[in-house]
């Protein structure tokens, strides 16, 4: 039994195989501390980090390497954005769809008076912008939405609901953990003020990596850092140094790790990100339309694949889904995740709470056998009967 | 808890009297034993039959370490505890603490609520001058072998079920161990437990008061050692003593002192399962389960269902769904140390 992984949105697997190279290259010949010694290793050290930023800053298209601050991953960004720039008395309109690293977040900053709207999204878990835009009020300040939902895949029109939040003078912070290297992220193009991304799921990182793009937008001067300490730079003074990247970046970053985000944003622009999305687009569609058809199955997510990330959801007749995804490691060697995807809210909204869902989620790697595989396998295990059915019956 | 000394006490030796008046304990045997510190590991049935035979003989420190709470079931047979304590819910090792110190308020008695891990084993075995094993499952039993192997203190192994029970003295370095005897714990799910074929109150007094006594010869130094494996049948009216074969060369605890149990490569491992209030327990080595040889088993005690997949098995609000690698997800509780319990219980491990 070959193992299929079909987990790639809760992390990735395999890596490319430069991104295992680059981390053990430089870890043995290159890891000193960048920023902070003046001799060769540590500049070379230095240099690496400044390429991988610029890197980065091409994959999404950012002219500003520097307005890319290195995190340990998304819920890291997400954190250094929220409670940076939110003050008692902001509100802030934000989703159902929204994975705990922003749901947590928010409810924390409740005690700080900081209030928030989640804006109910429809049953596949798609957003209408205008909803959005109907929830802002005057004292407004931030808007915060997933760009890919990690429960049902589906992507938001995160232009649209930009362009609410730029007509209305708001910023717009995006949660890219399930976007970044999988769907085309042109942040010169999009009006988002902060992206947040982590190294680890499609960008083929490592974990304990990840990003926050900051735009021209943001008001350097109102964006307070959530921690603060060693940045290699103006160490005689007591203040945070003001400027990016280094306002952010305190203390020695994982180097290591960052190496081997580098190598895979260098893999990830080779091939293209439109040719990766392409890629899953046809193993999406090939998947879906064949749980669609399995029978005692339901499916969540878009109907249309060109609206859906590399991942889908999906609950069995009688099956609660640890028992299912149970059965799909144990008999047939397939990887999956169950439950609520740290997403209750979104859990709720598509109305598989509180057992949740089985989550397929692909990746660049995978291939369409290992989908025909995973639907034959979905098929046996839905043909059997099921614990809960025999149940009734007695 | 008293910090007095255990031999200070203004009652003297008095107390003891009886057991004194034996000439292999007589009055320096006596002060060897309230000099000593024993650690009971489990507080069931043979737990609690052996710390109220050591709480009584007088050793001076006493720690008992359990991890449940006390249920109707277990009065049948765990001396130390009635109705009052299940009303309280009381957890076992508090509920036995109390009962001992009224009756002998002389010694030290320290009771640990916890479930007892490769995290923390060292540490409360740590100047312990014998181990005891009051457990019901292989995977602690384990545990207490590679700890006390590693740490050189004898412990008392003992286990029963239905009519009968056996018991093994392992001194580290003179002795086998545990692992010497079984190389391979039992797969998860192959062997009976007493909660699928029952047990009797008797073979527990009965193995449990040899263990005590086994504890207490190691304790003065003097009296006849269990050279191997007792093995008694109440029921059946065996009484036997299987020699132990010597130690083995290869043995990974005593021979090699690789503590595979210690390092948590081995033994029964839980995961909180985000979201399903449940818990999934996995154990190594891993087998393949025989869905239909454990569902006979486990019919006496619940309900169990089983198609090519899974066994799903109800008991008590809990329901147990049975992989076949023996990974279990139980469903009822987020609290691992009760999923452990469970596992233990039912599967067996």
């Amino acid at each position: 039994m070959t193992l299929i992984y079909f987990d790639n949105a809760a992390t990735t697997w395999p890596k490319p195989e430069s991104v295992y190279e680059a981390m053990d290259r430089f870890f043995r010949l290159s890891a000193a501390n960048p920023g902070r010694s003046a001799h060769k290793m540590a500049l070379t050290a230095e240099q690496e980090m400044s390429r991988v930023r610029l890197k980065l800053a091409r994959l999404f298209n950012a002219a500003d390497p520097n307005r890319i601050v290195f995190t340990c991953n998304a819920t890291d960004a997400l954190n250094i954005a929220l409670k940076g720039l939110l003050r008692p008395g902001d509100h802030v309109v934000t989703s159902t769809m929204e994975h705990n690293s922003v749901v947590r977040p928010l409810k924390a900053l409740e005690k700080r008076g900081v209030t928030a709207t989640k804006v109910a999204a429809a049953k596949d878990g798609r957003l209408e912008p205008g909803d959005v835009a109907r929830a802002i009020r005057p004292e407004t300040r931030l808007i915060v939405t997933t760009h890919v939902s990690n429960v049902t895949g589906a992507v938001q029109a995160v232009h649209d609901i930009g362009e609410a939040a730029r007509r209305r003078g708001l910023l717009y912070l995006v949660d890219g953990a399930q976007s970044a290297g999988t769907i085309p992220v042109d942040l010169a193009a999009l009006p988002v003020d902060l992206y947040a991304f982590t190294g680890h799921k499609g960008l083929f990182g490592p974990p304990g990596t990840g990003g926050l793009f900051i735009g021209e937008r943001v008001n350097l001067a109102g964006f307070d850092t959530i921690k603060e300490g060693g940045t290699g730079m103006r160490s005689e003074e007591a203040l945070q140094p003001a400027e990016l990247p280094h306002r952010f970046e305190s203390g020695t970053p994982n180097t290591v790790g960052l190496a081997g985000l580098g190598a895979a944003a260098e893999f990830i622009s080779g091939i293209g990100v439109d040719r990766i999305r392409e890629h899953e687009i046809g193993l999406m569609r090939r998947l879906t339309e064949g749980l669609r058809r399995i029978r005692g199955l339901h499916v969540y997510g878009p109907e249309d694949v060109e609206k859906q990330g590399a991942l889908v959801s999906f609950t069995a007749d009688g099956w609660q889904p640890a028992e299912f995804g149970g059965v799909l490691d144990q008999s047939f060697g397939i990887a999956c995740r169950t439950g609520l995807h740290c997403a209750p809210d979104a859990v709720k909204t598509i109305g598989a709470y509180p057992l949740g869902t089985v989550r397929l989620s692909l990746s660049y790697f995978n291939t369409m056998e290992q989908v025909d595989a995973a639907l034959a396998a979905i098929e046996r295990i839905v043909g059997s009967v099921g614990p809960e059915a025999v149940r009734l019956r007695e | 808890m008293t910090n007095r000394k255990p031999d200070e006490n203004p009652e003297g030796l008095k107390r003891y009297e009886r057991q004194i008046l034996f000439p292999g304990v007589g009055e320096d045997g006596q002060r060897k034993l309230l000099r000593s510190r024993a650690v009971v590991i489990g507080c069931g049935a043979l737990g609690s039959v052996i710390a109220n035979n050591l709480a009584r003989a007088g050793i001076g420190n006493l720690v008992i370490a359990d991890r449940d709470f006390i249920e109707l079931n277990n009065l049948q047979r765990q001396i130390l505890f009635d109705e009052e304590d299940i009303a309280k819910g009381l957890p076992k090792a508090t509920a036995a603490a109390g009962k001992l110190r009224k009756i002998n308020s002389s010694i030290r008695i320290e009771p640990i609520v916890a479930d007892v891990t490769w995290a923390n084993i060292e540490t409360l075995i740590a100047g312990a001058d014998v181990v005891l094993d009051g457990t019901d499952n292989f995977d602690t039993r384990c545990l207490i072998n590679d700890a006390c192997v590693k740490h050189g203190i004898p412990w008392i192994y003992g286990g029963v079920m239905a009519s009968y029970g056996m018991s093994a003295t392992i001194v580290p370095r003179q002795t086998p161990c545990l692992r010497c005897l079984f190389p391979r714990a039992p797969l998860p799910g192959a062997l009976q437990t007493c909660d699928t074929a029952g047990v009797l109150g008797s073979v527990v007094n009965t193995i449990a008061s040899i263990e005590s006594m086994e504890a207490m010869k190691l304790l003065i130094g003097r009296g006849r050692r269990n050279p191997g494996i007792i093995t008694v049948d109440l029921w059946e009216d065996i009484f036997d003593t299987i020699p132990l074969s010597k130690r083995e060369g290869d043995c990974p605890a005593c021979g090699r002192g690789d503590y595979e149990y210690l390092a948590a490569r081995e033994g029964v491992h839980t995961t909180s399962l985000c979201g399903h209030g449940a818990v999934q327990v996995s154990v190594r080595p891993s087998g393949k389960i025989d869905f239909p040889v454990l569902a006979r088993r486990l019919e006496s005690a619940g309900k169990v269902w089983f198609n090519e997949f899974l066994l799903r098995f109800s008991v008590d609000g809990y329901e147990l769904t049975v992989f076949p690698d023996a990974r279990t997800i139980i469903k009822g509780t987020t609290d691992e140390a009760l999923a452990k319990t469970l596992y233990a219980k039912f599967i067996g491990a």
